[in-house]
């Protein structure tokens, strides 16, 4: 019996030799098609600006809590979280400095790796944008996510772990992206899941972003995109307490 | 099942823990006064101001003897006696017996301090400071005090909980004390919570960039305990008070500022209860805690088990409390006036 089961295996064995295997798409074909099925590249670059407002929720956890992200061209950024129980956590970004301030763990200047990461993921139109902020995309093979036939690519930046992504065949959308995070408390896997497109002032985007971090999960829904609105003057400008950090670096220096 | 495990931090709390005090006119209620068990005898080591005990003129040193005519001797001499055991789940059993609803009137019988029974009827009120919640954390509630005593700083605080009003408080205690001979952080009777405040209370005490209280051991990654030092630091020294009762975020807080060498410890061995740990609520409305990761304090031991040992060992007891002394604050306090 077990020689019919080796004899089956060298057959099917055979028979793929002979299969002829699709040919995967470049990596800049399935980035490209991305923006294209997001928009298109005109469409991003009507947009100057955004604010993001949503909810967040660790469903396990049973914390709830509120986003709201301002962001602007080239990478500037502000951003805070509102979570019953924890308080405000607030992050941005402003002339190439990246900063966070909580409730918990008080207000700090982001160095190094985090720095690097915090930036590139802070870029204006990131997704138009992959040329400059990953320099090498590969195309890595085909894996099925929730029954639907993705490519896998892996972006890698000048500086900092490489991102694996995964665009959907059919549609050309992302649906998952899978990295090793740099965080403050060190290297973390990460994982996003990213579904319910939508589109807001001619860019479609996720709006429902699920994310897997250390061995804890949570859902940023986003409700409302406003693109190109005024932004309050002074949006992106460091709050006193790290004006007051980024002075004490500079006198220690 | 869970027990089996006999490690901490894994525990199911029935839906009535939630339910009771979720109940309008509910929840638990406090005669105002905290104990140790000391040398088998449940001593009061504490009364709340304005307090039902207060009022009833209970004082410090005084034993408990029993609760409604059931003595507390049985049940601590049980205790003590099983070795799966430890300190933190005695006391714990221990205040379970002094607790009731508020509203409640129970008949305390103790011994005063020329050992004679004094029998006092004691009307529950409500538990010292506010009812905070976290997530599926059963609701707790959650006092911090902070004062000087002389040119010294002191706070107090019964969980790393309610985080925006403890957090702000601490600093707000450091900042008026910027030019204090010495800070002292009372964590006896603290069991813990949320293991991220003890990064943000330690920033106001190390000014040293890139330092760690410890590193957080996942299956899929470490993390670092890292301190962010604030714009503004409290430089003087600073001693941690801890007991048999202070447990997992008090530890990794006590045992990080130890390593670091930033923090004098007094009192008694810690309960070696620090495995960082989730809440989920079950379908039934149970409340489910596990334990998701293992924590290594800086100086390189895990805390589970081990504890923290604190650098001056300095016991309660009962004659130093009916005489109207904390010996372990004094012990700290007089290192403080040393440092000087």
């Amino acid at each position: 019996m077990k020689r019919h089961y080796v004899l089956a295996a060298l057959i099917g064995f055979t028979a793929l030799g002979f299969a002829q295997p699709e040919a995967l798409p470049k990596p800049e074909t399935i980035l490209d098609r991305y923006v294209e099925v997001t928009g298109g590249k005109a469409a991003y670059e009507k947009r100057k600006n955004a604010l993001e407002t949503g909810t967040l929720e660790f469903k396990a956890q049973g914390l709830k809590g509120s986003v709201t992200r301002y962001s602007a061209e080239p990478a500037e950024e502000y951003s805070v979280i509102e979570i019953d129980g924890v308080g405000k956590i607030e992050a941005g970004i402003d002339n190439g400095v990246a900063w966070e301030k909580s409730a918990i763990l008080g207000p700090r200047i982001k160095s190094g790796a985090e720095r690097v990461q915090t930036l590139r993921e802070g870029t204006f139109n990131a997704s138009l944008h992959w040329r400059e902020l990953f320099p090498k995309v590969e195309t890595a093979g085909t894996e099925t996510i929730d029954g639907e036939l993705c490519y896998k690519v892996v972006l890698t930046p000048t500086e900092g772990n490489p991102e694996t992504m995964f665009f959907e065949k059919k549609s050309g959308l992302a649906v998952k992206t899978m990295t090793v995070a740099a965080t403050q408390m060190g290297d973390v896997p990460f994982e996003a899941t990213s579904s319910d497109y939508k589109t807001f002032g001619g860019v479609t985007i996720p709006t429902k972003i699920t994310q897997k971090v250390s061995g804890q999960e949570f859902t940023i829904t986003i409700q409302d995109v406003k693109i190109n609105q005024p932004i309050p003057e002074g949006r992106f400008d460091p709050p006193a307490d790290i004006k007051a950090l980024l002075s004490k670096s500079a006198d220690k220096k | 099942m869970l027990g089996r495990l006999k490690q901490t931090h894994f525990g199911i709390f029935p839906a009535s823990v939630y339910n009771d005090v979720e109940a309008e006119g509910g929840g638990d209620g406090s005669p105002g006064m905290e104990t140790r068990v000391l040398s088998g005898q449940a001593v009061v080591t504490n009364i709340e101001p304005a307090s039902p005990a207060e009022r009833a003129g209970v004082k410090q040193g005084w034993v408990v003897v029993s609760v409604n005519g059931k003595p507390l001797a049985p049940v601590i001499e049980k205790l003590a006696a099983d070795p799966d055991i430890h300190e933190l789940a005695l006391e714990r059993a221990v205040s379970s017996r002094l607790s009731g609803m508020v509203g409640e009137r129970k008949k305390f019988a103790f011994l005063d301090g020329a050992n004679a029974v004094v029998t006092k009827e004691l009307e529950f009120g409500p538990e010292r400071g506010q009812a905070a919640r976290f997530g599926n954390l059963p609701p707790i509630h959650v006092f911090i005090e902070s004062k000087k005593i002389g040119n010294t700083g002191y706070v107090r605080f019964n969980m790393f909980l309610d985080l925006v009003r403890v957090m702000n408080q601490f600093g707000e205690a450091v900042q008026d004390c910027m030019s204090c001979d010495g800070f002292i952080i009372d964590l006896r009777g603290n069991p813990g919570g949320i293991g991220g405040m003890a990064m943000g209370m330690a920033g106001w005490l190390i000014d040293k960039p890139d330092q760690r209280l410890g590193t957080m051991q996942l299956r899929d990654a470490s993390l670092n305990f890292v301190v962010n030092p604030r714009p503004d630091v409290f430089k003087g020294p600073v001693a941690v008070l801890v007991d048999g009762s202070s447990a997992s975020t008090s530890e990794i807080f006590a045992g990080g500022l130890k390593d670091l060498g930033r923090a004098r410890i007094f009192g008694t061995k810690t309960a070696a209860a620090a495995l960082p740990s989730i809440f989920e609520r079950l379908p039934n409305g149970d409340g489910f805690q596990y334990a998701t990761a293992n924590y290594i304090s800086e100086g390189g031991k895990a805390l589970e088990g081990i504890g923290v040992t604190p650098d001056v060992e300095v016991k309660l007891t009962r004659a130093s409390l009916l005489a109207g002394h904390d010996a372990v604050l004094d012990a700290a306090l007089e290192w403080i006036k040393k440092k000087k």
